[in-house]
């Protein structure tokens, strides 16, 4: 069966010209009469009345790039291939058009049999045609005119502009800054307080809120180098990889189930997500992270880690109803392009799967050569063949030291112990509620209460049998702990039959024609060397190191760009995965090149560059607002200030955790999924998964299409998506769950019992409420604030016990605390940072 | 009342409402460069392409496949020939349904006797029998209905109709999916993928589930309420209003501010609206609730209209089980007497009301069924043929529109693609849906990605 997986590229509409005329081959060819009269009367009155309308290079609109109406247009034919080939049936499309095989011309209604014949005929007999006039010809692709683009170019390293206001600059960040705001005539407002600084370092760097005491030590703090130490604090911290490599899992669209229409479980995904946490923690530097990532499987003796790494390839959202095994393993290639090239290039190379891209100098060619180093390699994601599952994989078996295997099969005997003894239980259960069920029968014709022992006995009946059918469940699964191999599975891939891949007109696996060579793209040569693939690997290796050369001048500017996105809010190219022609310039070009330059210097060090942003006199900047600033830049495109920031999902959940005492810091070891198996969703929901869950949220369980409430309200990353930049929305569903939801309702209780009971905690109303405000926004109440938060309370607590008898005084209390808090919570300035 | 009150009236007329700002961050993705963009509100009601014959859409979906040879699709042949073998199909034979059709209305549309309610209202049915799909599975053909596509998580067509119009009630969402179904793509379905989330659907309740206990998520406190939870709010809009002033220009702050009230609102619209006791019992008796076959489907109806008068942009109903592998007799009757009356219901109301003419009313499923049965009493999947049928909304009622072959296996005349059907959809609502196009990864994607036509014969 095929399916049309042609996507769509409206824009551009002049990729096709039409070229002027020329003289071509087939003028040469002498047509005798016979052939002519053939043509005449047989083809052209039914090409001029049944296709011209669509295909002539009169029409309105040529459908396909495709016009018939001379001959080297025929032949050449249109997006899709060549119309006709003299005396080759099979290789016209034309024919396979009219007969109704693949495309169905004309769409109206098929044209009778002895027509299709003749056009049969015709092409047999070599489609003799007179008709001289130009042809559609396709944009061949200019790669010297395309290589202009600004990404496409090789670094521009320049020094540091020299600026006005020589005394404002701390860095060279701030100086290529400010030479634009003063090119504009701007001036940055002032430097932010120490508390809006250190609440923002801390979201920032590791996405939780300082606790009072934290921030009441840094603020103590008055050695020049105060802050400097608490960024490297923060960096040094194991929340740092959870804060940013929880950014980095939004790129690579992490999840743990396939996410389609049939939604299996990935259980073992975790460990993707546990060494993206680590790689960032560790600092480890980003071309290696890149290659672990894309070929970790093919370095000399791969450590596990490595192994685990290539999980990037693997958990994409699939279609394993697939049933047609080529399209299944096309698509999956398809998406391994698409995270590949955008993730650390910001190249949408997947638009050129059906045909050349239409914006960037991407042959269609060129996908397939890609897209056979990928058909190269076999991808683990496990999952099991069943009913709704056409396309089940194995794992990738993790190298488990003897220990680690003697504790595993530990487990393994436990577990089927466990299993014995609950056997053992309900067969003993089953025999003694037989004899009682007997003992009950014999004495029913003496005994008057006859009725409740027929009721007796047919409960027990009802017991015996659930009994049994939890025994046929216990040895079902049984079988299944015996099956398990005491090894540690892992997602990833390894490399499979190494071949080149066909060509896919319009990418549909139906229609192959010719192959292209394993290889890379033109349109970063010839700077960069395109390297010789062997036959003996995929190409993934080699793919990788073309990726982190330093040659290539989008694989740096695309990961400082994304690290400038969550430091500051907006990239400084604002669509930050798409550096291709349909995206963004950027704002300051020449800082982005500087950066890129730097960022590759020390070593692709992810946490020096984060470093040397925040310690930039731009990000300390405090967010007032500035009149005149405003008017000439209200979107803060030029760094004026330092944009105000909403807290995203994982943050705030976990801001009102710490807020609440409930946050648990220690990682979980797996997650949820890992104990679920098969298809999601028919018993499990998430909200039974993530009950009593108090890690941190980047812990949470993400199967595709049942995202945590809390994550999804607040613009969590679609998982099933590649997701660099996330939107901000303000919406009244997000009002609802701070006026109503269990969740918040839970953690202000939460707090409000720390603050009522705890033996050390305040003692009076007015030190609660300063504790309160401290504990959600970071800061002291004004004595304002305190009397209007002592007023709400008392009037809370007065009307709800008017208003409800079935609750004491102290609930009430609790309840007035509580309703308190919750509305700091539900604050705009608890939401955002500033 | 307070000082705060009269900021709000003054907010409510300046700016946007529901989602006021929502994009702060978007603007980047929707329309590079177009930052006029960000200061509106962007379900606020846009205009359309061109007139529209249809303000709202009613999708009454109908899961599992509905027989279009024993509801809309007469086929005497099949009759004739019942029990010989089926075309191409070994030991399969033809079952002629065992509902008689008769023709209805002025325009003698022939229904089955299976929707006797409904076919008091031929006059107004634009059937539509020459449907035709891909895939004669559930999932992928249940996502391409709601996406158009089964290969790429796509957005749902709700989504793309509140993307290209806005909504009118801003106290409610503007597209709300009634009792979906949680397999098959599940949110999937009624989902906005890349297009923002805001323009996803809202779903009340799951199918199966009787929708008198469903609820829209944290829609209510059971601590704090009514004037309780007002004062609460009132604290945290000061707080809020503190903070604006001293920003003095925030658009997010406002944002924030403006989505409380709407919330507040919201939540006391959204209960009113499902809480159906303020309907006479004529109403109630009509729409068949607090009959037992008829209850759960006859809310639904009823909050359809209670919604479409209240401005929702896109309501989608989910009746499920019509996969009548076996038992086709009893269970597709039980289907049928669940929602024939509610249906009835649903278009004579919208009538009286004057609704049905802009309202767009669409029945169907994923596919058909075959004429054929491998045992007796059961039908199989049909994706080559079907039906559906839309009303109200522009629609030429009292007529057939395409057709199967002989027996109701193939689609042979007008076909129809879910492409075709989305397309005519859109065109109801003024919208074009070659134009309808959102830049997302580089590229300009459609409902309809390079498929679709408009079947002008279904246009009155």
């Amino acid at each position: 069966m095929s399916f049309p997986t042609r996507s769509l590229c409206v824009g551009i509409t002049t990729l096709l010209m039409l070229a002027s005329f020329r003289v071509s081959v087939a003028q040469q060819e002498k047509l005798t009469q016979k052939q002519l009269d053939f043509f005449e009367k047989k083809i052209r009155p039914v090409l001029v009345d049944k296709c011209y309308s669509c295909h002539s290079k009169d029409s309105k609109s040529v459908k396909g790039g495709l016009i018939l109406d001379s001959r080297d247009a025929i032949r050449a034919g249109g997006e899709s291939g060549h119309a006709v080939v003299p005396g080759e049936i099979e290789n016209s499309l034309l024919i396979e058009a009219i007969r109704y095989d693949s495309f169905e011309m004309p769409p109206k209604e098929q044209l009778p049999e002895s027509v299709i014949s003749d056009f049969e005929k015709w092409v047999r007999m070599g489609a003799p045609d007179p008709r001289e006039g130009p042809t559609l010809v396709k944009r061949e692709i200019d790669f010297e005119e395309g290589k202009k683009h600004w990404s496409f170019q090789p670094l521009k390293i320049s020094d540091a502009p020299s600026v006005k206001n020589q005394s404002w600059p701390r860095s060279d960040i701030d100086r290529y800054v400010l030479a634009k705001l003063e090119s504009s005539s701007l001036k940055p407002v002032p430097d932010a307080d120490r508390r809006t600084l250190a609440r923002r370092l801390y979201f920032d760097l590791i996405g939780l809120p300082p606790t009072p005491e934290q921030l009441q030590t840094f603020l103590d703090d008055e050695s020049p180098s105060a802050v400097e130490d608490l960024v490297d604090q923060l960096l040094d911290s194991p929340q740092f990889g959870e804060r940013w490599g929880r950014h980095w899992l939004d790129v690579v669209r992490y999840a743990e189930s396939n996410g389609r229409e049939r939604n299996f479980v990935y259980p073992n995904a975790w460990r993707y997500r546990d060494y993206v946490i680590a790689a960032f923690n560790s600092n480890k530097p980003f071309d290696t992270f890149i290659r672990e990532q894309i070929a970790g499987d093919l370095a000399e003796d791969p450590t596990n880690e490595q192994l685990i790494a290539t999980g990037f390839l693997a958990i994409g959202p699939k279609l394993l109803n697939e049933g047609n095994k080529n399209a299944f393993k096309m698509d999956l290639v398809d998406e391994q392009i698409d995270v590949t090239t955008r993730a650390f290039m910001g190249l949408t190379v997947s638009c050129a799967r059906c045909h050349d891209h239409k914006f960037d100098p991407i042959p269609t060619a060129e996908y397939y050569s890609m897209a056979g180093i990928f058909r190269s390699t076999d991808t683990l994601y496990g999952t099991q063949r069943q009913q709704g599952n056409r396309q089940s994989s194995p794992l990738v078996e993790l190298k488990t030291d003897q220990d680690k295997l003697k504790n595993l099969r530990q487990q393994k005997q436990k577990r089927l112990d466990d299993i014995d003894g609950q056997i053992a239980a309900n067969k003993k259960r089953i025999s003694d509620q037989q004899k009682q069920s007997k003992s009950l029968s014999s004495r029913k014709n003496k005994d008057k209460s006859k009725q409740v022992d027929k009721k007796a006995v047919a409960n027990l009946r009802q017991a015996i049998n659930k009994s049994r059918n939890r025994i046929k469940q216990l040895t079902q699964q049984r079988k299944q702990v015996e099956q398990q191999q005491p090894s540690e599975l892992a997602m990833g891939v390894r490399d499979g039959k190494v071949s080149d891949s066909p060509v896919y007109i319009r990418g549909e696996v139906s229609s192959p024609k010719g192959t292209a060579p394993r290889g890379l793209l033109t349109i970063l040569d010839p700077e960069l060397q395109q390297p010789v693939l062997t036959t003996e690997q995929s190409g993934r290796r080699e793919l990788a190191e073309w990726i982190v050369d330093t040659e290539n001048p989008m694989t740096s500017r695309v990961i400082v760009n994304r690290i400038w996105r969550h430091i500051f809010g907006v990239g400084l190219v604002r669509t930050v995965d798409n550096f291709g022609t349909t995206g963004e310039m950027p704002s300051h070009p020449v800082l982005l090149d500087h950066l890129a330059d730097e960022f590759m210097n020390d070593g692709w060090s992810v946490k020096s560059m984060i470093k040397k942003l925040v310690m930039s006199r731009t990000y300390q900047l405090s967010s007032n607002h500035h009149a005149e600033n405003y008017e000439a830049d209200p979107d803060n495109r030029m760094y004026w200030r330092h944009s105000p920031k909403r807290i995203d999902a994982e943050a705030l959940r976990d801001a009102i955790l710490v807020a609440s005492g409930k946050l648990n810091v220690s990682p979980p070891s797996g997650s949820p999924v890992s104990a679920l198996k098969g298809e999601y969703g028919r018993q499990v929901k998430v909200g039974q998964l993530i009950k009593d869950h108090r890690h941190r949220s980047v812990y949470l369980p993400i199967i595709r299409n049942d995202v945590p409430e809390a994550l999804k309200l607040f613009d969590f990353a679609e998982p099933s998506i590649l997701v660099g930049d996330r939107p901000v929305t303000t919406v009244p569903t997000q009002a609802l769950f701070f006026l109503n939801s269990e969740f918040v309702t839970e953690q202000s209780d939460a707090l409000v019992a720390n603050l009522l009971i705890e033996q050390d905690g305040p003692t009076d109303d007015i030190g609660r409420v300063s504790v309160a405000y401290q504990s959600v926004l970071s800061r002291k109440p004004t004595l304002d604030e305190i009397e209007r938060a002592t007023n709400f309370i008392e009037r809370m607590q007065d009307e709800l016990v008017q208003q409800r008898d079935d609750i004491s005084e102290e609930v009430a209390t609790e309840h007035a605390w509580s309703g308190f808090v919750q509305a700091l919570f539900g604050t705009a300035e608890f939401r955002y940072v500033d | 009342m307070d000082s705060f009150f009269s900021r709000r009236s003054a907010l409510k007329t300046l700016s946007c409402g529901f989602g006021y700002l929502a994009f702060a961050g978007l603007a980047t993705q929707q329309s590079i460069g177009d930052d006029k963009n960000k200061s509106t509100n962007p379900l606020l009601p846009k205009e359309p392409h061109f007139p529209a014959k249809a303000k709202r859409v009613i999708f009454l979906c109908m899961r599992g496949g509905p027989s279009h040879v024993d509801t809309f699709d007469y086929k005497p042949a099949l009759i004739k020939d019942s029990g010989k073998n089926a075309p191409e199909q070994r030991n399969r034979k033809l079952m002629k349904s065992p509902w008689e059709f008769q023709q209805h209305g002025e325009s003698g549309l022939p229904i089955s006797s299976l929707f006797p309610n409904l076919a008091k209202h031929a006059d107004d049915l634009c059937l539509i029998n020459g449907m035709q799909g891909e895939v004669p599975n559930h999932p992928q053909a249940y996502l391409k209905m709601h996406t158009g596509s089964f290969r790429f998580v796509r957005p749902s067509v709700g989504a793309w109709s509140l993307y290209g119009l806005g909504t009118e009630n801003q106290d409610l969402p503007g597209f709300i999916t009634l009792n979906p179904e949680t397999r098959v793509g599940g949110a999937q379905n009624y989902g906005s993928s890349f297009l923002p989330a805001i323009y996803q659907g809202t779903a009340i309740g799951q199918v199966n589930q009787p929708l008198q206990r469903a609820r829209i998520g944290n829609i209510k406190n059971d601590r704090f309420q009514g004037d309780v939870q007002r004062q609460q709010l009132n604290l945290v809009q000061e707080m809020n209003q503190d903070l604006l002033k001293k920003k003095q220009v925030s658009p997010e702050l406002e944002g924030v501010i403006e989505s409380y009230e709407l919330a507040f609102r919201m939540q006391n619209a959204v209960p009113q609206l499902m809480d159906v006791s303020d309907e006479s019992q004529e109403i109630l008796d009509m729409y068949g609730v607090g009959q037992k076959a008829t209850d759960n489907f006859g809310r639904q109806c009823l909050l359809a209209r209670r919604f479409a008068e209240a401005g929702v942009r896109y309501i989608e109903l989910c009746h499920a089980n019509w996969d009548q592998h076996g038992q086709l007799k009893g269970r597709l009757e039980a289907n049928c007497r669940a929602t024939d009356q509610p249906i009835a219901a649903l278009l004579t109301d919208l009538k009286q009301r004057g609704m049905l003419e802009d309202t767009l009313v669409v029945w169907g499923g994923e596919f058909g069924r075959t004429p054929h049965v491998k045992k007796q009493d059961g039908r199989d999947h049909n994706s080559k043929g079907f039906s559906t049928w839309m009303a109200g909304g522009g629609t030429q009622g009292g007529q057939r529109v395409g057709a199967t072959d002989e027996y109701g296996i193939n689609a042979i005349e007008n076909k129809m693609s879910f492409h075709d059907l989305h397309a005519t959809m859109l065109h109801m609502l003024g919208l074009d849906h070659t134009k309808l196009t959102y830049r997302y990864a580089g590229r300009d994607f459609r409902l309809t990605d390079v498929y679709g036509r408009v079947v002008e014969e279904i246009i009155a």
